[in-house]
């Protein structure tokens, strides 16, 4: 017994010291970055928090935060921000009140949300909070009136006819909308994990909150995308029209999509059959096979005797 | 002038007994190996019938041999350097296995393993391909003896231009027919295979002529396959390359004649040294089809013209290659008596394999209850032979009956002559005069004779000095080389780079 336990024990000792070798180098680079995050709080909600929420600007598609801490205590923030979607998903109620406030729309996971960063934040909008004019109150929306050039040419970034002034992707790569081509936003939007844009507009209450999303769009998959190339004031300006003028239509079936790409699929599958069929049409098929089936055919044969 | 020196072959048809003798001894040398079980190097068929494989002489479909495309240039039938491109994937003109055969072997142990039971145990047939019972349905001599006539017999592309009479008297009573076509590789002037090779792994031996596939080289493109009008070179699907006859060289190397030469049991191959001239090739290619087989004949030259001789040494044949020349067998058969015809000569790859094509019985027809001949001669005419003159001119003539009428009437002849020399009961003047009408002499018949019924092991094979020493001159020094031959390869051919 005692020497199968010695034998035993070399893997898991070893697996530990992987452990702690691991956890160490966690804890390393964890330091690292929540010294670089006190410095850039400001920059951090710029990029992440401003495209929903503005500090004493009035609600976009999230909350105003002026005097967040004020409306609940700090433990639940921290909670919050690092997971919102746990709060909602258990039944939270102050937590539910404010996804019905924000039409539903969810206040994404954001990556890198640690406690420190979490007490950072908050320090920040409290500072903020006490100002006469924040720093944060938002962005410099125009109100120029929507002409049907805008929606025209909303509609070309969209579907990536106009390339994008900062080289960023067009949305047609991942989203649908009402109007898009077949299999438009391939297999993302035919699964749904990319949104239909159809009423993005009336879903993200308008144009104000719309535009601030789009300055900064914050969620896993978009963030890394557009943070290199974000969309210029113009392109967003023309991207709210091309939004708002969908509204009241129903948005691209997911279903059709699929049953298209099956079809084209099917469809080209078949037509490259045939066309190799005829390129090698004088092609070598068998002798020696359809000769003897061939010849079976003409001879009679025998009866067979019972 | 350009002379070289080819190693040629005759094969006497009208010997062959069809026994496959030579066929076995070739397997059991050279293809008895995973992947190659399915080849066969020498194969002997029976004519009329589709060969192996199945109907290879139908190059409407198997698109082998050159054709010529109008400007005065000859092109591959199956390929060229622009169609290897769109082809890459798939070579459109590629024999399946169910073509050549699907070889089995049987289930032997079942003889000793099976469970006691009510019946005798039988080895049923196994595929040696996948190792799964199979029904067998295809062989290489599948049509052995007019095996299968109604299908195979009758659709052979010889007897194409025969009349419908012609055809169905070929299976009656009294006129049924078939005489055996052994086949190994031609060893060709103007090979196809070595043409269509993209990746250059065959080549024919400067010294002898003999067309041999690289194994090193070869990237199992297959297009010698496809391009081989005779179908004699197979792809070995274990190894991933090309293979074919090697006209036994390491036999010829050491003096001995090929494997199948050797085993014949009716003793109807030769095998000697023509020399020719190498510059005139192409232009004799191009010819039309009625003057290929004398085109083919003007390229071999006389050993024993004196200039002929001081060319030969000049482009650096050697004193005894030349001498085995004057001595070949093949040069006497195809130049001198003009019996030994190429196969299929409008394939246009100058084969160096010839044949005496083959003498047959007198038509007879059974009107009532007795047999009745057409001749009541000793020896019929050659007309009235059962296998009619245009199937042999198909075979051996480009469609073109002259040069196998001219060989059929001096065979004959010989006959004539032969009889009255030793039964006596035919007058002299009327063996000279068929000797004369076939264009031959007493002195003559009695060599042709000689050399068909008399011969020894040494009338047959003068196998030329191959100074190998010569050869490997060229790459290092011989005595270095003898220290290390012997112990075999590294490796044998594989898969891949």
């Amino acid at each position: 017994m005692a020497a199968n336990t010695q034998q035993s024990l070399p893997a898991p000792s070893c697996r530990r010291r992987n452990h702690a070798l691991l956890a160490l180098t966690l804890g390393m680079a964890l330091g690292t970055a929540s010294i670089a995050a006190a410095q850039d709080s400001p920059d951090f909600f710029r990029q992440n928090c401003l495209n929903c929420h503005t500090v004493g600007g009035g609600r976009l598609t999230g909350p105003d935060l002026k005097n967040v801490s004020e409306r609940k205590d700090r433990e639940w923030l921290i909670g919050f921000m690092m997971d919102p979607k746990s709060y909602i998903d258990r039944g939270d109620s102050y937590a539910l009140k404010i996804l019905q406030e924000s039409r539903n729309v969810p206040m994404p996971v954001l990556p890198g949300m640690t406690r420190e960063r979490c007490e950072n934040l908050l320090d920040l909008i409290e500072a903020e909070s006490k100002l006469e004019e924040s720093q944060f109150k938002g962005l410099q929306i125009s109100n120029k009136p929507f002409t049907d050039a805008d929606r025209t040419l909303g509609r070309d970034i969209f579907l990536g006819t106009r390339r994008l002034e900062n080289g960023g992707a067009a949305c047609i790569s991942c989203h649908s909308m009402h109007d898009t081509p077949l299999l438009g936003g391939g297999a993302l939007a035919a699964d749904r994990r990319a949104a239909d844009l159809t009423n993005v507009y009336e879903r993200l209450d308008g144009r104000k909150s719309l535009s601030a999303w789009l300055a900064a769009p914050a969620t896993e998959t978009m963030q890394p995308i557009f943070k290199q190339h974000p969309f210029t004031g113009d392109e967003i300006h023309a991207l709210a029209a091309y939004f708002e003028s969908s509204a009241g239509e129903s948005p691209a079936q997911p279903a059709a999509g699929r049953v298209a790409f099956l079809l084209i699929g099917l469809i080209g599958a078949s037509a490259l059959v045939f066309a190799f069929d005829s390129i090698w049409k004088r092609r070598f098929t068998g002798v020696r096979r359809p000769l003897v089936d061939d010849t079976s055919l003409r001879i009679p044969q025998p009866t067979e005797v019972p | 002038m350009n002379i070289r020196s080819q190693v040629s072959m005759v094969f006497h048809l009208d010997k062959c007994i069809g026994c496959h003798t030579c066929s076995i001894a070739c397997k059991n040398v050279w293809t008895d190996r995973k992947g190659a079980e399915y080849m066969w190097w020498n194969n002997v068929e029976t004519k009329p019938g589709t060969g192996y494989p199945t109907k290879w002489e139908d190059q409407e479909k198997y698109k082998g041999g050159w054709e010529s495309n109008g400007n005065g240039k000859l092109d591959i039938k199956s390929t060229s350097k622009a169609r290897i491109v769109p082809n890459i994937f798939h070579n459109p003109h590629m024999p399946s296995m169910d073509d050549y055969y699907e070889p089995w072997t049987y289930d032997y142990q079942n003889l000793f393993n099976a469970k006691e039971g009510p019946d005798q145990p039988t080895a049923e047939p196994i595929s040696m391909i996948d190792g799964e019972k199979i029904d067998v349905q295809a062989g290489p001599n599948w049509d052995d003896d007019l095996g299968g006539s109604p299908i195979y017999a009758e659709n052979d592309p010889n007897l194409e231009g025969l009349t419908e009479q012609q055809r169905l008297q070929l299976s009656s009573v009294e006129r049924l027919v078939f005489f055996y076509l052994p086949r190994i590789c031609n060893h060709c002037l103007n090979p196809c295979c070595v043409a269509s090779c993209p990746s250059g792994a065959l080549y024919k031996r400067g010294e002898d002529g003999i067309v041999l596939i690289d194994q090193q080289k070869c990237r199992a493109w297959r297009s010698c396959v496809a391009a081989c009008p005779y179908k004699k070179t197979y792809f070995n699907w274990f190894t991933g390359k090309s293979e074919k006859c090697i006209l036994c060289f390491p036999r010829l190397e050491t003096g001995q004649a090929p494997a199948c030469f050797h085993s014949c049991v009716g003793r109807i191959r030769y095998l000697g040294v023509l020399l020719y001239d190498a510059d005139r090739l192409e232009e004799v290619a191009k010819l039309p089809d009625d003057q290929l087989v004398e085109g083919q004949r003007s390229l071999i030259l006389d050993p024993h013209d004196s200039a002929v001789i001081a060319q030969a040494k000049k482009d650096g044949i050697s004193d005894g290659v030349i001498e085995s020349a004057q001595k070949s067998p093949v040069y006497r058969f195809v130049m001198e008596w003009k019996i030994a015809l190429p196969p299929h000569v409008e394939y246009r790859t100058l084969p160096m394999l010839f044949y005496v094509p083959p003498m047959s019985p007198v038509q007879a027809s059974k009107p009532e209850d007795t047999i009745h001949h057409e001749t009541e001669d000793l020896f019929h005419d050659i007309d009235s032979s059962r296998v009619p003159m245009k199937f042999l001119a198909n075979l051996f003539g480009a469609g073109h009956e002259g040069g196998v009428r001219y060989a059929l009437a001096k065979q004959k002849a010989v006959r004539w002559h032969r009889r009255a020399e030793t039964v006596g009961d035919i007058s002299r003047d009327l063996a000279d005069r068929i000797l004369h009408e076939a264009n031959c002499t007493r002195e003559e018949a009695d060599e042709i004779h000689k050399l068909t019924s008399l011969c020894t092991f040494e009338d047959r094979f003068v196998i030329p000095p191959m100074h190998r020493e010569q050869a490997i001159e060229m790459m290092k020094e011989p005595h270095e080389h003898r220290e290390e031959t012997g112990f075999g390869f590294v490796g044998g051919p594989r898969r891949g780079l």
